[in-house]
């Protein structure tokens, strides 16, 4: 009863994430993606090129770039406009803009495996062919849907459309300052090559490694956690090639074969029609 | 002030609508759909199978067929279970098993104009190709385009044993047999006479004269214009009369290949055309 009056008076308040219930605004821009996609990263970056004077970091990211789920209404509703927001929500037709950030799902699998050992969601030793099933059966601990249910909710409906930015992470990787421009157009910013290569620097993975070193404690995401693993861990494209396990790669690619080619990603699998769509 | 304490209050006695909060139970089934697609007729089928002691009404449908914006949380808590809840959301992965119904979106564009001029959203004479513009933009409901909400389900669900797809012109055609179909995905038992019998209650005929010794009785209504009905022709194809060729053109261009996908014939261009002129149409193939 207690519970549910504090309950109650926090929501009276606006003192609760809203989540997928966030009021949105018409000049909102989601950053949204599958949790373990490069999310944060990206924050770093779009907090780097449009807020420098305030020398973003774990301590500041939450303001900077409000993520829908961490953060109370009150605290979302008082952020500076336009909004950046974060969010991992599959498809909601209210987002007006949105940069999509897709990862190959069998470096994401990776990236979750070490993420829940870090937060004592799985013990150090458990099976990673046995969370891959977890992962592809859509029986992990958060309510995003499965990597193909999000990923395939937001291409199939707005890839094409003017206000959807589809990045790969891959590609945020390989050549960062031509990507973080696409975004700021997309943005309708145009910054110059040096503020662009000066985002790229403050929210590199060696920056983040140390930033996280001194301010881990600090953070939503990483303050409960264990210290002795890194939140910003190999930040690297293709891990899967040596760390997963022959069976395990299978499993993702014919379950999601067919998407993940659609999303550019090479497919060993040889049936790459996804369950149920195959056009006669 | 006032308003945020009723609202405490209601909520506080579980008389508000959950929505989106309402808490979900492993067994619960969803009747999805994208609005004016039939969703009503199949409750009114549903409730009149699984209760035939108490034959559907206007009045008593939001209890055995719950709609998480028109029910109270405190109905929702009574209700016996498996319950079968009505949504028109988009994809959502907490949905444990769901009967998803489609419909061609050339008739649905004209039922949802016709139902809009009820309940006096848009003026009785508000042209339809303003309304087709805006159907198709997605911008005459809060569930996303009829594209997006199909794909959404399509891509993500088709062909998983705990989704059964199902079209409005089948359930039209062969009432009985389509029900049959939500019978055994949904393991309930039920026999010829039964569902002949939730059929029979659940005319056209009969849904609409409730609908006029009940006019006030649901929200789906309530304070609407009278003398247009929510019932209306109970249909398919009515857009071949209907629907301006222009208008038809637009959509089929829109969603060519996903009406395709879904066995709705085309009557303009060819698919590889219309796969041209639009996203959504040029995913809703997969390429080889």
């Amino acid at each position: 009863m207690i519970k549910r009056l504090i309950a109650g008076g926090k929501h009276f308040l606006g003192m609760y994430p809203p989540g997928r219930r966030i009021e949105v605004l018409p000049d909102d821009i989601f950053l949204v993606s599958y949790p373990k996609s490069g999310n944060t990263w990206t924050r770093f970056l779009i907090a780097n090129l449009v807020y420098p004077e305030k020398n973003p970091d774990f301590s500041n990211i939450n303001d900077l770039v409000p993520d829908v789920e961490g953060m109370s209404k009150r605290d979302l509703a008082r952020a500076p406009r336009p909004r950046v927001l974060k969010s991992h929500q599959y498809f909601d037709p209210r987002y007006p803009k949105i940069i999509y950030v897709v990862r190959d799902p069998r470096d994401v699998v990776l990236s979750e495996y070490h993420f829940d050992i870090k937060r004592r969601a799985i013990a150090e030793d458990f099976p990673l062919a046995q969370f891959v099933s977890r992962f592809v059966r859509g029986e992990l601990n958060h309510p995003y849907g499965t990597w193909g249910e999000n990923v395939a909710t937001w291409l199939y409906t707005r890839r094409g459309d003017p206000r959807f930015l589809l990045v790969k992470y891959e590609a945020l990787q390989s050549q960062t300052t031509d990507e973080l421009r696409r975004i700021a157009d997309f943005m309708g910013i145009s910054p110059d090559p040096e503020r662009l290569a000066f985002a790229a620097r403050q929210s590199s993975a060696d920056r983040m490694r140390e930033l996280e070193k001194k301010q881990g404690h600090l953070w939503s995401s990483t303050r409960e956690t264990r210290q002795d693993k890194p939140f910003v861990r190999s930040a690297k494209a293709g891990g899967w090639k040596m760390e997963l396990p022959e069976a395990s790669v299978a499993e993702i690619e014919s379950a999601w074969g067919g998407l993940m080619r659609e999303a550019g990603y090479e497919v060993a699998v040889s049936n790459m029609v996804p369950a149920g769509m195959e056009r006669g | 002030m006032i308003k945020h304490l009723i609202a405490g209050v209601k909520r506080g006695l579980g008389l508000h609508m959950p929505d989106r909060s309402l808490l979900i139970l492993p067994d619960d089934i969803f009747l999805v759909s994208f609005p004016k697609s039939g969703n009503t007729w199949t409750r009114f089928l549903l409730a009149n199978l699984r209760f035939p002691d108490q034959p559907a009404t206007w009045a008593n449908i939001d209890r055995a067929i719950p709609d998480p914006t028109g029910t109270t949380k405190r109905d929702f808590d009574r209700m016996p279970r498996p319950r079968i809840i009505k949504s028109h959301e988009c994809f959502d992965p907490r949905y444990p098993r769901v009967v998803y119904i489609v419909r061609d979106p050339r008739d649905v564009v004209v039922s949802q104009y016709h139902y809009h001029r009820k309940i006096r959203k848009i003026a009785d004479d508000s042209p339809i190709e303003t309304f087709v513009a805006r159907f198709l933009a997605g911008e005459t409901c809060p569930h996303g385009s009829w594209g997006q909400n199909i794909a959404t389900w399509l891509y993500t669900s088709e062909g998983n044993p705990r989704f059964l797809l199902l079209r409005y012109e089948d359930l039209v055609a062969d009432t009985a047999r389509e029900l049959a179909k939500v019978v055994s995905f949904l393991n309930l038992s039920a026999t010829p006479e039964q569902i002949a019998q939730a059929v029979e209650r659940s005319s056209a005929d009969r849904m609409r004269q409730l609908e006029k010794a009940q006019p006030d009785k649901n929200g789906l209504m309530r304070g609407s214009r009278k003398d247009l009905s929510f019932v209306r022709a109970a249909g398919s194809g009515g857009w071949r009369s209907d629907l301006p060729f222009p208008m038809v053109a637009r959509i089929e261009a829109a969603w060519g290949p996903l009406m395709q996908h879904l066995g709705y014939e085309l009557s303009t261009r060819s698919p590889l055309e219309a796969r041209d002129s639009d996203s959504l149409g040029m995913l809703s193939s997969t390429p080889r």
